[in-house]
């Protein structure tokens, strides 16, 4: 089988992985023979972000605990080499690169050799543009790194689609919490509010008591997360409960 | 609105084709810097604006606001003919097979610094609308490696051609998309959109009001 044949395959399987563990575990995987074996992927925070949202960020995540917590608590992302070199949009690098490239303030050194600590002496690294424009950055780093150039491009080909897929698992996820149930009734009382309908009104059309309507209403603006009935009206239409 | 034309339908319509291939020029020569297409007259035109091409139009306002063109894949296309090293052997092809190129999007309307805009959205829901009506349900696309990620985002199927090669500045990657009615489902609700954007006919004569 010739290397490109064994890259669709393990892209395949990438596609079919069901959680973000498992696409995890299926990429490490395969970039452990070339001694990549912890990876880390997701969205840039801010500088600045507090240390307890930056988790938040992650999509992909098989890193020395220890390492990811003194990363975060000591704020590394905001001095790491790696993480600058990104920010400008490279293509895929070698995280020694990214070290020789800069000059290194004290904090950037620090990084650098605190992650030799944790035995990742080297890696690669490479940012992805998102639709709505977010950099998600994926890294992936070992004590020994052994990359051909042709093998560093099956690594890019391959982790590209592993984030793709953990992206899709996590807006699928996002979806099941965001999914809302209207009932029929709610939903009614919703078109006639948007049509400019009183509560009163609404119970004369639909045959149900003003204080039937009401309720009805209230429900969907909760359900909704709405703080009046006018953004509840807003909010439907947004998400095509009604028209 | 997502415009249609053949080459000839385009050539027929002398101000859009114009627009068209200047807006080619000024995005492929002036801003990426492809110095083979350079020419002296700052029209982008090369041997695939042939007879079978189809060329998607964005139009905004009176504008050319977005454009991608369209390439059969039964004759040479530019995988088989330019861009062959980023194939990893044959190619696919065949009648339900097309070739993505040129997509550009006219600087005034990229919203974002680096997202992707509401006509670069209409320009794919534009091309998945035209090949689901016309039993074209895969595309070859050379682009650059992050928009694998967002194609996987929009539920396309997407499989590697071959690796990503760095042409000047640039990286691109060959990628055949297939797609179906749910791919249509998402990319539209992504853009928040769900009306078609494939219009029949010609846009207006452009300097012309529409008269009604």
């Amino acid at each position: 089988m010739s290397q490109f044949d064994r890259t669709l395959e393990y892209i395949d399987q990438l596609q079919h992985a069901g959680t973000a563990a498992a696409v995890c575990e299926k990429l490490l995987g395969i970039t452990s023979d070339f001694g990549l074996t912890a990876l880390m992927a997701g969205t840039v925070p801010q500088p600045g972000t507090p240390a307890g949202q930056q988790k938040q960020h992650v999509l992909l995540c098989d890193w020395p605990v220890e390492w990811l917590e003194r990363y975060v608590a000591r704020n590394y992302v905001d001095h790491d080499p790696v993480v600058s070199h990104m920010k400008q949009l490279q293509a895929p690098f070698q995280w020694r690169e990214a070290a020789q490239g800069i000059s290194f303030d004290k904090s950037s050194g620090e990084v650098m050799g605190d992650a030799g600590a944790f035995k990742l002496r080297d890696g690669l690294a490479f940012p992805l543009i998102t639709l709505d424009g977010q950099i998600v950055m994926v890294s992936l780093g070992g004590e020994a790194v052994q990359l051909s150039a042709a093998e560093f491009g099956l690594v890019s080909l391959v982790s590209t689609y592993a984030v793709g897929r953990a992206m899709q698992i996590h807006t699928m996820a996002a979806k099941t919490i965001d999914h809302i149930e209207l009932t029929p009734r709610e939903r009614e009382c919703l078109q006639w509010a948007a049509v400019g309908k009183s509560e009163w009104e609404i119970s004369q059309i639909l045959g149900i008591s003003e204080h039937t309507s009401e309720k009805h209403l209230l429900n969907a603006k909760s359900k909704l997360g709405a703080v009046n009935r006018v953004q509840a009206v807003a909010e439907a239409i947004r998400r095509g409960y009604i028209s | 609105m997502l415009f249609c034309l053949t080459t000839q339908e385009l050539m027929e319509r002398p101000d859009l084709w114009e627009a068209v291939h200047r807006l080619r020029y000024q995005i492929f020569v002036e801003e990426m810097g492809w110095e083979d297409l350079r020419r002296p007259d700052g029209f982008e035109v090369d041997q695939f604006d042939h007879d079978e091409a189809v060329h998607q139009i964005v139009i905004r306002g009176n504008e050319v606001a977005g454009y991608q063109r369209m390439l059969p894949t039964t004759r040479p296309h530019l995988l088989t003919e330019v861009l062959a090293d980023l194939s990893e052997g044959t190619p696919p092809s065949g009648p339900n097979i097309w070739e993505l190129t040129r997509y550009a999007v006219a600087p005034g309307f990229r919203d974002g610094r680096r997202g992707v805009s509401t006509v670069g959205t209409e320009l794919i829901a534009g091309f998945v609308e035209w090949g689901l009506k016309r039993g074209v349900d895969k595309v070859i696309i050379e682009f650059e490696p992050m928009w694998v990620l967002r194609a996987l985002q929009l539920h396309f199927l997407a499989t590697p051609l071959g690796y990503q090669r760095t042409y000047g500045n640039q990286q691109v990657v060959a990628t055949l998309l297939s797609f179906n009615e749910h791919t249509l489902d998402v990319v539209r609700s992504r853009r928040n959109h769900h009306a078609p954007v494939l219009a029949r006919g010609y846009p207006d004569m452009f300097g012309q009001r529409r008269a009604s």
